[in-house]
């Protein structure tokens, strides 16, 4: 269990550097998990195009959405996303977008 | 090295709460899974200590609790304590321990938290123990009292509940086909190239893992072109596509037997001739060994590894492939549950060598390569995340040492803990599955 700091302020992250508790998500949170735990140095409009796909389709559904919605939604290629979030949709975007970690070989 | 305490991580607190009834149902179960196979191999470990090196958690922090016969002995004291003469009567003198909330917590802390369930010490056993049978043994224990970690036991949940272990409805599922046979047919050469759902009488039921679907869709993409070109009869079923087992890991037959049923029963529905298991280690011990004896059955279908279809096709002159396609030195990763306990050792070298102009192994390799340290559920168990990635610090520089670009890995856990490593030990490699490599050197005509 670790923490990051925002803005003065510590969150909670678990050993795999997803937030503890994924109320606590804001755009200065994301910046933060972005640059501690994924080593992005920026957050570009694309990058926002799959945080925002992401924590919309989490807060309807309780569940990270596919692959598939996350580039019909953000007209992005599949090749942009992993070159995005070199970590992946899971252990990258997600992250950042604040869910907790996905069930299964993630 | 000074000890640290031993608890049960998140499970502390629902240990402390286990009442008597509890443990005489564990004892119960305890005694119920231990076979004659099991008790002679815990009455068996001289303590020679060759089992030490072979571990990649000792090698990687040279704890003495991580040695295999340590996490062997621990099953083994509660076995003297409850099956034995002199463990009834003296404890003390053979070093028996009573199966109580103190032992559930130090079988918690290193049965799921340091083990695998790689079987590379059992391989070294001058005993021929089967350390890692016995230690799955003992967390289906576990699993009866719902102590199993909570990143592995909501997987399970999952798959048990939801088909399969990412939760994907059917409908996501044949959508997400869709759309890459749309992606697919854009690639030149591969116009005509489908995804087969439903089909029925084919000679292949093809099998995926959910995170495939999910998140990192490019190597069905890759299967599915390899089948176009070598003119295969393949279809997925709608529901029974989930390669994957985490009841092999949890340790209860009951979930294992649960997962892999489903598909026998994708077989039997769509009448396909071979099951054909994904680049997938776990998955392929799982349905390809451990299955019919889980089910009771004997399967009336083959069942091979993806890469033995495809080396196949090779051989046979189904396919073409052009080597200069992937000039980067290549390696290859040898899972566990693929090679060591699954059999398959030849088939992927004899694809990478044809398809990879600098394809160097490994030291060691095969059978005696080191795990990844994702396997066992390691990297569902969140809690447990630090002490993998320092086991897998061994992996790390086998795959240094190769001075390869591209290590291919034909598993999809290991990839993901692979990710990992390249990320935390700095490695700067590519990961792909054997048939993306495969895939990218396919000739087709035009």
């Amino acid at each position: 269990m670790g923490c990051i700091n925002v803005s003065g302020r510590g969150v909670q992250i678990n050993e795999e550097g997803f937030l503890q508790n994924p109320g606590e998500w804001n755009r200065e949170v994301a910046r933060e998990l972005a640059c501690t735990q994924e080593g992005l140095t920026d957050l570009t409009d694309e990058h926002w195009s799959v945080v925002n796909c992401i924590r919309e389709h989490y807060l309807e559904h309780d569940l990270a959405p596919m692959v598939r919605k996350i580039c019909v939604t953000t007209g992005l290629k599949l090749t942009r996303i992993f070159e995005l979030f070199p970590s992946g949709p899971a252990k990258g975007a997600c992250k950042v977008a604040g869910l907790p970690k996905p069930d299964g070989c993630v | 090295m000074k000890p640290e305490p031993i608890n049960a991580g998140p499970l502390e607190d629902r240990v402390e709460a286990l009442k008597p009834d509890d443990l005489t149902r564990a004892l119960e179960e305890f005694r119920a899974v231990m076979t004659r196979d099991h008790a002679a191999a815990l009455a068996s470990c001289v303590h020679c200590g060759l089992c030490s090196e072979t571990c990649h958690y000792y090698l990687a922090t040279r704890r003495l609790d991580a040695i295999p016969a340590y996490k062997l002995g621990l099953v083994a004291s509660v076995f003297r304590r409850h099956e034995g003469l002199l463990g009834k009567v003296a404890p003390g003198w053979v070093g028996a321990r009573t199966l109580n909330h103190e032992t559930i917590k130090a079988w918690i802390d290193a049965l799921f938290g340091r083990c695998s369930l790689c079987g590379r010490c059992a391989l070294n056993c001058t005993m021929g123990i089967n350390i890692t049978a016995a230690i799955r043994a003992a967390r289906g224990v576990l699993a009866a009292l719902d102590l199993v970690p909570p990143g592995l036991k909501s997987t399970v949940d999952t798959a048990l509940i939801k088909g399969n272990n990412m939760g994907i409805s059917e409908n996501d599922f044949v959508e997400t086909l869709a759309w890459l046979e749309g992606e697919m047919q854009s690639d030149a050469g591969f116009e005509t190239a489908r995804m087969y759902v439903e089909e029925t009488g084919c000679r292949m039921l093809y099998t995926l893992n959910p995170r495939e679907v999910m998140f990192f869709p490019l190597s069905i993409v890759a299967v599915a072109k390899i089948f176009h070109a070598a003119g295969e009869s393949w279809t997925f079923s709608k529901d029974g596509f989930d390669v994957t087992n985490y009841g092999l890991y949890d340790g209860s037959d009951a979930h294992a037997g649960t997962m892999s049923g489903r598909l026998v029963t994708s077989m039997e529905r769509l009448g396909a001739g071979t099951l054909v298991l994904a680049e997938c280690g776990h998955g392929f011990n799982s349905n390809r060994w451990e299955a019919p004896q889980w089910l009771n059955r004997r399967y009336p279908f083959e069942v091979k590894s993806i890469l033995q279809v495809v080396a196949g096709y090779l051989r046979d002159g189904r396919i073409k492939v052009d080597a200069a396609q992937n000039t980067q030195p290549v390696t290859l990763h040898d899972p566990c549950n693929l090679v060591r306990l699954g059999g398959i050792v030849e088939e992927q070298r004899y694809l990478l060598r044809h398809t990879a102009r600098d394809f160097r192994e490994m030291t060691p390799n095969r059978e005696h390569n080191y795990c990844c340290g994702g396997g066992g559920g390691q990297l569902a168990m969140t809690n447990y995340a630090d002490r993998r990635l320092e086991a897998g610090r061994i992996k790390a520089d086998q795959i240094r040492r190769t001075g390869a670009k591209i290590v291919a890995v034909p598993c999809h856990n290991c990839i993901d803990q692979l990710m990992e490593l390249n990320k935390h030990y700095g490695l700067g490699v590519e990961l792909k599955t054997v048939c993306e490599l495969v895939a990218n050197a396919l000739v087709v005509e035009p």
